[in-house]
C-alpha cells in the first residue's frame, strides 16, 4: 500500500523541489521524511553533505532515514540508473509498498554537463516506472541557472510546494518526445583548438590506439582504460551502424580527455539509448550503455556533419568563461 | 657496412604466414638453424621434392653433413601427416611424441619441425581439424622438447582462412591478427589469451574457443591474460557462455581494469576476472 501524495498512483511519482531558501526545503523535507518512516517505508535521502547536515537536524533523533552519499551515486547517469534499480528492486523484494528518496544533484553538475543530466531526469520517468517509487529531486532556485529550471520544468510531471501542495508541471514533456530531441552540447573549449589526433574511418583498434597515445600519462591508467573501452565501442557503433565517413578526434589537456566520434547517419533511434541498456537488445544500445558507465560526460547530437558523440574522461567541468586560449591549447600527438 | 636487418624468428610454435616463399625459406632456415645449434634434429616438412627443399634449404651451416648424419631430414608430408590430408588431432599429436622420443633417443635435446602445412588446411573441414590440432600440439610443446613453425601460404588460403590457424599459435607474424589463444603450460589446466579482442575478431574468437576445446579443472576455465591488451563485452560475453555450456566458470586473470569492469556492469555469471 502506497501513502500520501502517491498513495493512489501506479508506478513512479516524479516531484521536483524547487526550493528558495533552506526553509523552504526542510518545510517539503522534513514531512515527506517523517511520513515515511511512520508507514514503515523505506525513506532516503541522496543529498550533498551540507544539505544532509541541515536535514539531519531538522529530523528527530534516531529517524530511521537512509542517507546515501549523493556524490558517489551521481557519479554519471547511467551509472545512477543502474545504482537505483538495484536499491528499488531489492526493497520490492521485501514486499515494500513504496520507497521514499529525495535527492539533489552537486551545483557543478547544473554547468556545463547539465546535458546529461537532464536527459537523466527525464529518463528515469520510464526507468524507475515499474517500481511504487515516490521521489523528489531539490533544485535551489538561488544558484540553478535558469535554463536547468526550464529543464527541471520539463522533465518532472509535477512540483512539490512548501504548503504542501503537489502541483502538476504544465511544461513536463513525456521522455520518448524529451529524449528524442536534439541536445548541443557546451562546445568545450578543447574542441577549438586542433586536436591531438584525427583519423577517418579508424578501426576500433586503431581509434584505441590514437586514444592511448594522446591520453597517455595525462590522466590516471584507469581513466584512460575506461576512455578507450567507450571509444571502441562508439566506433564500433558508427562503423557498423552509422554511415561514412566516420571521423575520430582526441583533445588532450592536463585534467581531461576529449573524445569526438562523429558519421554520417543519424544515430540510435531508441530514444533511451546510452542510459538503460537496449531494451531489445537493439544495435549497439549495450555498448553505447557501457559508454555511458565509463566516461566524466557523454554527450551526444545531430548537425550537418552528422551525428557525433562526444567523450570526455577526467575533470569534465571546464570553463566556459574567456580562458586564455594557450592555456587551452591541445598538445600535439605524441604517436 | 650496410646490413639487412631481419625480423627475429622466435622460437617455440609459430605461425608463419608468407606471400613471399624466399622470405618464407630465409625463416625457416634460421629456425631450423637455432635448433640445430641447440642439439635439436630438425625436419623440414613441404610439398616439393627433396631436391628442391635441399635447394630452399641452402645457406643452413653444414647442410650437408646435417642432412647425412640425420641432424637434418627433409620430410615428404604423406610421412609426417595423414595422406588423405585429414589430420586427426589427437594422432598427430601421438605421432611427433613418438618422433621426439625417436630424436632423445638418437642423442638430440629435441625435435624441430618446419611444416608448410597450406595443403592440410585448404578446405573448412581440414581447416577445422588443423586448427583443433594446433592447439592441441601447443600444449604438447610446453610439455616436451618440440617445437614446430607452421608455415601458410596466404596468397593460397587467403588471410581469414590463416587467422583461424594463427590466433592458435603463441607467436606469428600474421598481418592484421589482433589476438592469440594458446597454451599458457604443460597441462590442460589454464590457456593464455593475449593481444585484442574485439567485435573484427569475435567470430574468430569464438571458433577458436571450439576449436581450443579447452577443459574445466575443478569448475573453473582457466584463462591468463598477461598479455592482453584489450577485452570487449561481447567476448566476456561470450567466455561466460562457453565456460557455462561446459558446467564451469571462466577465470580470467588479468591487470586490465577494464575486464572486471564489464563483468560487474553486466552481472556476468559464467566469468570471473581475478587481478594478475
Amino acid at each position: 500500500m502506497r501513502t500520501g501524495a502517491a498513495s493512489d498512483h501506479q508506478g513512479y511519482f516524479h516531484e521536483a523541489v524547487c526550493y528558495g531558501s533552506d526553509e523552504e526545503l526542510l518545510a517539503i523535507t522534513v514531512p515527506f521524511l517523517r511520513d515515511g518512516v511512520a508507514a514503515g517505508e523505506p525513506t532516503i535521502v541522496a543529498f550533498g553533505a551540507e544539505h544532509a547536515a541541515l536535514v539531519r537536524s531538522a529530523l528527530p533523533a534516531a529517524t530511521a532515514v537512509e542517507f546515501l552519499s549523493g556524490g558517489d551515486l551521481y557519479a554519471r547517469p547511467a551509472a545512477a540508473i543502474r545504482a537505483y534499480r538495484a536499491l528499488l528492486a531489492t526493497h520490492v523484494a521485501r514486499g515494500v509498498g513504496q520507497i521514499r528518496i529525495i535527492g539533489e544533484l552537486s551545483p557543478a553538475m547544473l554547468g556545463v554537463t547539465w546535458d546529461w543530466w537532464a536527459r537523466y531526469e527525464s529518463a528515469i520517468n520510464h526507468a524507475y516506472d515499474e517500481f511504487p517509487l515516490w521521489s523528489m529531486c531539490a533544485y535551489d532556485t538561488r544558484t540553478a541557472p535558469p535554463e536547468v529550471l526550464t529543464e527541471v520544468a520539463r522533465t518532472h510531471p509535477r512540483y512539490a510546494t512548501a504548503d504542501g501542495r503537489h502541483v502538476p508541471s504544465e511544461h513536463y514533456v513525456e521522455p520518448e518526445v524529451y529524449l528524442a530531441e536534439n541536445r548541443l552540447p557546451v562546445p568545450d573549449p578543447l574542441q577549438l583548438t586542433p586536436p591531438a589526433v584525427e583519423l577517418a574511418d579508424p578501426t576500433a583498434a586503431e581509434a584505441r590506439r590514437a586514444v592511448y597515445a594522446a591520453a597517455g600519462g595525462r590522466l590516471p591508467l584507469e581513466q584512460v582504460e575506461d576512455l578507450v573501452v567507450a571509444v571502441s565501442e562508439t566506433v564500433t557503433n558508427a562503423v557498423r551502424y552509422g554511415r561514412p565517413v566516420v571521423c575520430l578526434r582526441v583533445w588532450a589537456c592536463d585534467d581531461r580527455v576529449v573524445v569526438s566520434v562523429t558519421d554520417r547517419g543519424a544515430g540510435p533511434t531508441d530514444p533511451f539509448a546510452g542510459l538503460l541498456p537496449a531494451r531489445d537488445g537493439g544495435p549497439g544500445g549495450l555498448g553505447l550503455w557501457i559508454t555511458h558507465q565509463s566516461c566524466s560526460h557523454v554527450a551526444h547530437y545531430r548537425d550537418v556533419d552528422g551525428f557525433t558523440i562526444r567523450l570526455t574522461a577526467g575533470d569534465p567541468h571546464f570553463r566556459t568563461d574567456a580562458a586564455p586560449r594557450a592555456e587551452l591549447t591541445a598538445s600535439p600527438a605524441t604517436g | 657496412m650496410i646490413t639487412e636487418e631481419r625480423p627475429a624468428v622466435p622460437h617455440g610454435h609459430v605461425c608463419w604466414s608468407y606471400d613471399d616463399s624466399a622470405a618464407f625459406d630465409d625463416a625457416a632456415r634460421r629456425y631450423l638453424s637455432a635448433g640445430l645449434a641447440a642439439g635439436e634434429q630438425g625436419w623440414y616438412v613441404g610439398p616439393d621434392p627433396a631436391e628442391v627443399a635441399r635447394e630452399r634449404l641452402a645457406g643452413l651451416p653444414d647442410l650437408d653433413g646435417a642432412l647425412r648424419r640425420g641432424d637434418l631430414r627433409i620430410v615428404p608430408p604423406w610421412s609426417a601427416y595423414p595422406p588423405d590430408g585429414l589430420v586427426d588431432p589427437v594422432g598427430q599429436v601421438r605421432a611427433y611424441a613418438t618422433a621426439t622420443d625417436a630424436a632423445l633417443a638418437a642423442g638430440h635435446t629435441g625435435l624441430r619441425v618446419v611444416a608448410d602445412a597450406t595443403g592440410l588446411a585448404a578446405t573448412p573441414a581440414q581447416r577445422d581439424r588443423f586448427a583443433r590440432y594446433e592447439h592441441r600440439v601447443d600444449r604438447f610443446m610446453r610439455a616436451r622438447p618440440f617445437s614446430a613453425m607452421c608455415a601458410y601460404d596466404r596468397l593460397r588460403l587467403g588471410d581469414p582462412a590463416v587467422a583461424e590457424l594463427a590466433c592458435l599459435h603463441p607467436y606469428t607474424n600474421a598481418p592484421g591478427l589482433l589476438f592469440r589463444l594458446s597454451a599458457c603450460g604443460p597441462g590442460d589446466d589454464c590457456a593464455e589469451l593475449a593481444g585484442e579482442l574485439d567485435p573484427s575478431n569475435h567470430e574468430l574468437f569464438a571458433a577458436a574457443l571450439e576449436r581450443a576445446e579447452l577443459r574445466p579443472v575443478d569448475g573453473e576455465l582457466r584463462l591468463c591474460g598477461p598479455r592482453l591488451r584489450y577485452i570487449d563485452h561481447r567476448s566476456l560475453t561470450h567466455l561466460a557462455r562457453y565456460a557455462t555450456a561446459r558446467g564451469a566458470v571462466a577465470v580470467l586473470r588479468t591487470s586490465l581494469p577494464t575486464a572486471s569492469r564489464l563483468v560487474e556492469l553486466l552481472a556476468l555469471a559464467g566469468v570471473r576476472v581475478e587481478a594478475a
